[in-house]
């Protein structure tokens, strides 16, 4: 969920140009600016991938891109860390796919 | 031989800035790279530049100032880009990157390092559940995209991260059960801690964090820790404990919490990958995040004109970052040439008391928060270590049985940190691993030694590889 209260803390923003993303099918709204894994955890979606030896599910742990665990298909690229890539319109985002490196 | 530039200032936080200002400012041709959009770090890390936020705050004017500073420096700023390995090149070093531009290299004659550090991992049963994630990681989440991580969290860790981050995720509508601090301190102690942070000059907005605590209803639980976490798709319970000597969980104390979200911030661990990779000399010191390049009073390395400043080379926080960053970019403008040694001493006269007290601090909460052994011990036999390659506690106590007694060794037999994230994630529990195995051998951090690091520092796509195999 997006954060739309005010508090001292967390002053209101505006954020930038609302761009369609497709993830995993379906279009969903984004906002300039945010990663693909803000634009997949404010969607309600957690799991990421799935892991190599035991398809297990994973999702953001660091977030800031040290340990590799978002890794998602953006663009029919494997691989992409979901916590350190921008969204652009038009963007394809699939979750869950084989990951090989 | 000539260079691209005479410095490369490697990362972009605190340390990094203030490194790339200072050697600028007195006519270092310089450049910085960073692996996110904007300067700043992870403290300084200003919001997407596409948002805009209403008021700032004293942390966004600082992050603000140092930025437009830099902004009117010659220095040639890399942004989105990794440094994938640093090498040898005559006197110097040639610096490989891969940005948005594709790669690249350049050569340097110096080299400051300023790569911070990242939350430490802890293993422990369930950890690898979507829903568990750390501080800085929700920290992100919460202030900079501003994004809820789920409806209802327990926060687990030490140190005062833990507060903010608990106090954001509160404001921004989540509810969250309790924050709990694993160190078994008492009130008071924290009290005095809190308040002779130098770094935490910001005193108000630490009572803030309390108050946001207070005003929802969360308590702030010392001496507790989560010590599992359940679920199947995702985090839909935690059990909690209270904790004993050296952070071993007290038996028969747990308690089942319902969540849907668990971060978990046990301080920070240096990010020391390209000291490693170039052969700095390390030495191990727990309080300040484990392995650590050792450094002369001008921060300079075991490596002639190779400086390292702020969290890489222990824990510090924000402050000392900074400090340590303008001392290295002096040093770098003394070194080459561009700045009398005698206006420097003054300069550097002019810090020691900031770099003194700040030290001071950085030690106290390091000997308050540092996780004890216990709190390494929560994982079983089925629980993985490695995150990437997915190796279990168990396997890397069977390869110890058959003789493994360095991280090298470990890595070897079970391939623990041989995954995408090089052993960020693993170093530190599987050392643990070993010094609890070979108790009886008495065996310290310092004798298993560390996982050996080699370039690319950050998987890259093959083309990107034979490109360089080329050069």
């Amino acid at each position: 969920m997006r954060i739309e209260t005010s508090s001292h803390l967390l002053p209101k923003v505006t954020r930038g140009k609302q761009v369609q993303v497709t993830v995993d099918g379906k279009t969903v709204a984004a906002y300039e600016g945010e990663t693909v894994a803000a634009v997949l955890t404010a969607n309600g979606i957690h799991t990421f991938r799935l892991t190599r030896e035991h398809k297990h599910p994973r999702g953001l742990y660091c977030g800031m891109g040290v340990c590799y665990e978002c890794l998602v298909r953006v663009d029919g690229v494997d691989n992409v860390r979901a916590c350190m890539t921008a969204v652009a319109d038009g963007m394809v985002v699939e979750t869950c796919k084989e990951v090989e490196l | 031989m000539s260079w691209d530039y005479e410095l490369a200032v490697i990362g972009a936080g605190p340390a990094g800035m203030e490194a790339a200002l200072a050697a600028s400012e007195h006519g270092v041709p310089t450049v910085m790279v960073d692996n996110r959009p904007a300067s700043g770090g992870q403290f300084y890390m200003p919001l997407p530049a596409t948002f805009n936020k209403a008021s700032k705050s004293s942390v966004d004017k600082d992050g603000n100032f140092l930025r437009s500073l830099l902004d009117g420096q010659p220095v040639k700023q890399y942004k989105d880009t990794l440094v994938w390995g640093i090498f040898p090149e005559g006197e110097g070093w040639k610096v490989a990157v891969y940005g948005p531009a594709g790669p690249e290299a350049f050569n340097v004659r110096y080299l400051v390092l300023a790569a911070g550090a990242y939350d430490t991992p802890v293993p422990f049963p369930g950890w690898t559940l979507p829903g568990v994630m750390t501080a800085g990681g929700a920290q992100i989440m919460v202030k900079n995209q501003r994004v809820v991580p789920g409806k209802k969290a327990l926060v687990s860790g030490s140190g005062p991260l833990i507060l903010a981050v608990a106090a954001n995720m509160i404001s921004a509508g989540m509810r969250v059960e309790a924050v709990m601090e694993g160190a078994r301190l008492f009130p008071r102690v924290l009290g005095h801690a809190y308040a002779a942070w130098g770094q935490w000059h910001r005193m108000a907005e630490g009572v803030e964090y309390l108050t946001t605590l207070v005003k929802a209803g969360t308590p702030y639980k010392l001496g507790w820790s989560v010590i599992e976490a359940r679920g199947e798709e995702r985090v839909e319970e935690v059990v909690v404990a209270r904790m004993g000597a050296n952070w071993k969980p007290l038996p028969g104390s747990e308690k089942t919490l319902a969540v849907d979200t668990l971060v978990i911030g046990y301080g920070m661990t240096p990010n020391t990958g390209l000291s490693r990779l170039i052969e700095c000399r390390h030495e191990y010191d727990r309080r300040r995040g484990g392995w650590v390049p050792m450094r002369d009073e001008t921060l300079q390395t075991s490596l002639p004109g190779v400086y390292v400043a702020g969290d890489m080379a222990g824990i510090g926080g924000a402050e000392l970052a900074r400090l340590e960053g303008r001392l290295s970019g002096l040093a770098v403008a003394v070194a080459s040439g561009h700045l009398e040694r005698g206006t420097a001493g003054e300069l550097y006269g002019q810090m020691q008391r900031g770099l003194k007290s700040q030290r001071r601090f950085a030690g106290m909460l390091g000997a308050l928060f540092t996780p004890g052994q216990g709190l390494f011990s929560l994982a079983n036999d089925d629980t993985l270590v490695c995150r990437c390659e997915e190796i279990t506690l168990g396997e890397v106590r069977e390869a110890v049985a058959a003789g493994a007694r360095t991280l090298t060794e470990v890595k070897m037999i079970t391939r623990t940190g041989m995954g995408n994230c090089q052993g960020r994630m693993c170093e530190r529990s599987v050392a643990h691993a070993l010094v609890d195995a070979l108790a009886a051998e008495q065996v310290d951090f310092e004798g298993i030694g560390n996982y050996k690091v080699r370039p690319p520092l950050h998987p890259l796509p093959v083309s990107v590889l034979a490109e360089a195999a080329e050069d």
